[in-house]
């Protein structure tokens, strides 16, 4: 006796479309550091930092300035 | 653990709202090398972050002493190289760390002339973070000196401390453990 085949035009079309890829973009690295300065250039600078720094900054004594001679000749 | 990226682009402060314009300047031009470098090396967003502000107070206190021999990116680099080095030490005197053996992933066949390839960029940051956590301090300060195209090797050599050839071999095997293992994250 011959079988008939179970398989529809509608799972016909369900199997089709599990089959169907995803567009995805790939990017690819050269090299890790290539990656990492890809990284880096994504990362952001907490804003909170900069407040601190500059609280922190205005507790200190203005930082001593050396003269042009010194820089010349040293001590 | 959240990525501090792809947030909204900090807008720096004049300098003449600063207490010395010096400071300032050095935070604007060279905020985002010094704390990546802490956010990636020490692995932690916070610890980066007091990092980051306890290396340009450093900078600030001793800023009468900067010569101009180096540039003041390598001079922040390497108060930055100090002070997160001293907090891993401290860590690790604390805690029992795990050191993961590099020399594995030395002989790993992993291709170093192959590209890296990321599908998803999002948790991009992550994958990273494991893969450098499971790097050496060594290598993974290497690499994150490496990535700074203002950076010569000659530089990084003085930084790090060794010869400009010794940093080029030991950057070979790092780039070939960091390609292995990044290659697990995905």
């Amino acid at each position: 006796m011959k079988q008939e085949s179970n398989f529809s035009s509608d799972e016909q079309h369900r199997h089709d479309g599990a089959q169907e890829t995803h567009q995805q973009a790939a990017r690819e690295f050269a090299t890790a550091e290539e990656l990492l300065r890809f990284d880096a250039a994504q990362t952001v600078v907490p804003p909170p930092i900069a407040e601190r720094l500059k609280q922190s900054a205005a507790q200190l004594a203005p930082p001593p300035r050396r003269t042009w001679w010194k820089n010349l000749f040293g001590r | 653990m959240t990525d501090p990226v792809q947030g909204p682009e900090l807008m720096e402060p004049p300098p003449g709202a600063w207490p010395g314009d010096e400071i300032a300047r050095l935070y604007a031009e060279h905020s985002r090398a010094i704390f990546y470098l802490a956010l990636r090396f020490l692995g932690d967003p916070q610890r980066a972050e007091d990092a980051t502000h306890d290396v340009f107070l450093k900078a600030f206190r001793k800023i009468d002493q900067f010569r101009g021999e180096s540039s003041p990116r390598t001079w922040l680099y390497r108060i930055a190289i100090n002070h997160c080095q001293n907090l891993l030490q401290s860590w690790h005197q604390r805690h029992v760390v795990a050191n993961s053996d590099d020399a594995i992933w030395d002989h790993a066949p992993a291709r170093t002339d192959s590209p890296l390839r990321v599908l998803e960029t999002k948790e991009l940051g992550q994958r990273i973070q494991k893969t450098l956590d499971q790097l050496s301090p060594e290598y993974r300060l290497l690499l994150l000196l490496v990535a700074d195209e203002q950076l010569s090797y000659d530089q990084i050599a003085v930084l790090v401390g060794q010869s400009t050839d010794a940093v080029r071999g030991k950057l070979h095997r790092a780039r070939k453990t960091f390609a292995a293992l990044f290659e697990q994250t995905a």
